[in-house]
């Protein structure tokens, strides 16, 4: 931590020529995380793996304006993830509605499950906010668990087939092919971080910074501390039920598992594996994630021993993660 | 000065569990006058000035703010109202730059759940910050985080975050607190300066520091109130002189 | 309803409330002296009936089964405290949590490795099968015992930290960590105890409840949850919150159960989201003690 220096920005030697790149990108944030993922899929070993980081990214962004960004420790995101995967794919797969009004509807649904659950969560603090989110994400689980008539139930949802997208009625757009989907989620996201970044540098987003450093102080400035966590944890379910809708389209599936609290323990992991409170981290910590799953499932069995492992060191020597370290040592 | 007190409170007490800190408080004070609580320790006089500034409410009695019952109302509430606080160990927000802090403070009266707008365009909001900064001798830091301060330097900040809501009543809990005689001095008079534009309510445990530049003085003792009059008034109170035995005044 | 009905009833929603208070118990015991909500809890749970199902196989005699369990699952417990809870201390609230929930990925995972994926069999003690008659209903021995065993524990917990100058130490240590430090004792050692007597209450409640629950991995994953929910209903940090919020949430779900079992589950959120509503510390948690 700086101590005695009081200037911004003392740098160490060998970082020293890094540093205006990443000056450059701290500045125009949307555009290089535009510009990484229009690359990924060439990057990624397989499509739909590329597909999974930027739903997964999306989804984590969302997760961190809620932690990284609001300081609370939610741990029913999975809620919100899940509702706005069968939000979008009930209506499609049970009762025929097109794409451009089922995503929409998942978003809804994921926002209002997102009032009441925030309600509820923000009426407690600190602690009590993780359980409290944990325990009413497991109601939703248990709720759409025993609706087999609805959701499918243990099976999970079957049959949210989008094969294609037409535009205007003029192009036809082919979701069957994993580059075509790929491009046209990501024109979604794009728009979805672009969003995201204004809400960031908004007088809100100002408020957020604020309150996570000194909410007492906060609120003798005049700032209703609930109701800013409150708008905050709606504003995250919107993106985060944008990643679940999208999920189900994605896979023409909705498995129970996304809503699990283990759901809600991975997007966690991805963003303190990115860095939370970083803009990129949460993509990155997605990326990371979703690589060594595919890595690690192809010579044992026991991921979850090793996703136990990865959460454990990250908290004890990594807590600023990936990303977030980088940017830590460049500030330095 | 106008009759009607601007901020008062009646009959206020508080009790902790089984300890009573503040027993039957009545107290009013006056708009343009600079008052100053004071007391041994113990006295309740923290106590008092959260009763006062909204950081939890009585047990008993009632807070009056122009004259409208305000008992109860939460904290976030009061700098709208128009009354602002500083806390007696410092506040701030610690990785935020001095210029952030109080255009933060500012903000809160203009914009709470705005996600649109780009904060740069705000630019009055920064202008004041900046004056703010400047008055309190802190232009020339205004960049640097809050944490990397000077001790005496994030006093001065905690008014300047204090006075972004232009607040009609100021209350400051031990603004000297820490800082060294010269320093203390400074402070003073810059609270003079600050007392030509609106009420501000002082808690001082230094008595010596509060007499020159008080209009009216407070006694607490004991959780009650034990005298209230002008300083010389108050020098020559015998309750006064008795409880600060020891004590020079 | 007749009264041998809702006795009934009452009975069996207290057999169920005894293990959640064990739980609950050990959960805010920690979390009163340490400031930590242990995630792993549940798998603390699983452990005990793990690690008592293999003494019932090895010994064959239950009561010995009830003396190992709380001694391995503490020592454990201990382990972890010391050497992966230990160096968070002071960074903040989030990460002792956030890396208990890692050690209970570990621990489960650990479980399915060496024990294997499909759970072991726990058949109730052949001295405690059958039931027993209560004058207005017949009750299951095992269930019975449940409560009392539970009693038990409460009391010797109860006598441990009211009547014993370690118990005084560790009462202290929850209200104000620095004075107890002052005076000379080792609030590491303090710490480490606590963990360990915590998660042994919880590895007791899994040997407990493995008769009626079963032994398998996944046992713990629910239980967490419900730890969760009564904590939140009895208050954090409160001992006499987790007894009566755990009781209550037995009795609760007893009763829907009877009535509309659809619901039965979700009676404890009800009741969560009612505490929530009116009173949100907790029937009997501090106000303000985690503003």
């Amino acid at each position: 931590m700086v101590a005695e220096s009081t200037t911004v920005g003392a740098v160490r030697g060998p970082l020293e020529g890094v540093r205006p790149a990443f000056d450059l990108i701290a500045r125009h944030r949307v555009l290089f995380t535009i510009l990484f993922l229009v690359v990924l899929p060439w990057l990624a070993p397989y499509k739909a793996l590329a597909v999974n980081i930027l739903i997964f990214g999306l989804f984590a962004m969302g997760f961190n304006l809620v932690y990284g960004y609001a300081g609370m420790l939610s741990f029913g995101h999975a809620a919100l993830f899940g509702l706005g995967a069968y939000g979008c794919g009930v209506p499609i797969a049970k009762f025929g509605f097109p794409w451009y009004v089922a995503l929409p509807l998942g978003i809804i649904i994921a926002t209002t499950a997102g009032v009441i659950i925030g309600w509820f969560a923000t009426r407690s603090r600190g602690i009590y906010f993780a359980m409290v989110t944990l325990a009413l994400s497991q109601v939703v689980y248990y709720v759409v668990y025993q609706s087999i008539w609805l959701t499918g139930g243990e099976d999970g949802l079957r049959g949210v087939s989008v094969p294609s997208i037409s535009v205007f009625g003029i192009a036809e757009l082919n979701l069957l092919d994993p580059t075509t989907k790929y491009y046209l989620i990501l024109i979604i996201v794009a728009f979805a971080l672009w969003i995201f970044s204004r809400i960031l540098g908004s007088p809100f987003g100002a408020i957020l910074e604020g309150l996570r450093e000194n909410e007492r102080r906060a609120a003798a400035c005049g700032y209703d501390v609930n109701r800013t966590r409150w708008f905050a944890f709606i504003l995250s379910s919107v993106f985060s039920g944008l990643a679940g809708a999208l999920y189900a389209i994605h896979l023409s599936v909705v498995p129970i598992e996304t809503l699990h609290y283990f759901t809600s323990a991975v997007v966690l992991m991805m963003t303190l594996l990115g860095g939370m409170g970083t803009f990129f981290g949460p993509f990155v910590g997605a990326l990371v994630y979703l690589l060594l799953q595919d890595v690690v499932s192809v010579i044992t069995v026991h991921w979850q021993l090793v996703v136990g492992c990865l959460f454990v060191l990250l908290i004890l020597f990594f807590p600023r993660g990936i990303w977030g370290s980088l940017m830590h040592w460049l500030r330095i | 000065m106008s009759t009607a007190p601007v901020i008062a409170t009646e009959g206020v007490g508080k009790r902790f569990g089984g300890f009573r800190a503040l027993n039957n408080v009545t107290v009013a004070f006056y708009p343009g006058r600079l008052t100053s609580i004071i007391g041994p320790n113990g006295a309740g006089k923290s106590t008092f000035f959260n009763v006062l500034s909204g950081a939890f409410p009585p047990s008993e009695g009632k807070v009056l703010f122009e004259g409208r019952d305000i008992t109860g109302t939460p904290q976030h509430v009061f700098p709208h109202l128009g009354i602002a606080k500083s806390f007696q160990i410092t506040n701030l927000f610690p990785q935020l730059t001095a210029l952030e802090n109080v255009r933060l403070a500012a903000q809160a009266l203009k914009s709470r759940f705005d996600i649109w707008t780009k904060r740069e365009t705000l630019t009055e909001l920064k202008e004041k910050a900046e004056e703010l900064l400047d008055r309190v001798g802190l232009s020339k830091r205004r960049n640097d985080l809050a944490a990397n301060l000077a001790h005496g330097e994030q006093r001065s900040l905690e008014i300047a975050v204090a006075l972004a809501s232009d607040p009609k009543v100021l209350l400051l809990d031990e603004p000297t607190a820490g800082m060294s005689p010269e320093e203390a001095r400074a402070m003073m008079d810059l609270i003079l300066k600050l007392n030509e534009q609106c009420t501000v309510i002082l808690v001082e445990h230094r008595m010596k520091l509060v007499m020159g530049i008080s209009d009216r003085i407070i006694v607490l003792h004991h959780g009650q109130l034990l005298a209230e009059g002008t300083p010389d008034e108050i020098r020559n109170h015998d309750e006064v002189r008795r409880v600060y035995l020891g004590q020079s005044v | 309803m007749t009264l041998d009905l809702f006795l009934l009833q009452l009975f069996t929603g207290l057999a169920l409330g005894s293990i959640y208070v064990l739980v609950a118990l050990g959960l805010s015991l920690i979390f009163g002296l340490l400031t930590i909500v242990n995630f792993a809890h549940g798998q603390f749970f699983m452990l005990g009936a793990y690690v008592g199902a293999f003494t019932l196989g090895f010994t064959g005699n239950f009561w010995l089964s009830l003396i190992v369990v709380p001694i391995v699952v503490g020592g454990i417990g201990m382990l972890c405290e010391r050497f992966l809870v230990r160096p968070l201390y002071g960074r903040g609230i989030d990460y002792p949590l956030l890396l208990t929930y890692g050690l209970g990925l570990i621990l489960l995972e650990l479980v399915r490795i060496f024990a294997g994926t499909q759970g072991v069999p726990f058949s109730t003690p052949r001295f405690l099968a059958g039931a027993v008659d209560l004058h207005f209903f017949f009750f299951p021995k095992y269930r019975l015992f449940l409560i009392v065993a539970t009693a038990v524990i409460l009391l010797a917990l109860w006598l441990l930290l009211e009547k014993t100058s370690y118990g005084l130490i560790i009462r202290a240590g929850a209200r104000d960590q620095e004075i107890v430090q002052v005076l000379g004792v080792d609030i590491g050692r303090v710490w480490l105890i606590v963990f360990g007597i915590g998660v042994a209450i919880a590895g007791v409640a899994g040997v407990l409840a493995a008769p009626i629950r079963g032994v398998f991995p996944e046992m713990g994953v629910p239980v967490l949850v419900e730890a969760f929910v009564v904590t939140v209903v009895g208050g954090m940090g409160s001992l006499l919150g987790a007894v009566i919020a755990g009781l209550l949430v037995g009795v609760t779900f007893s009763f829907t159960s009877f009535f509309y079992p659809e619901m039965a589950t979700l009676s404890m959120f009800v009741l969560m989201a009612l505490v929530l509503v009116f009173r949100p510390r907790g029937l009997f948690g501090r106000a303000g003690v985690l503003g």
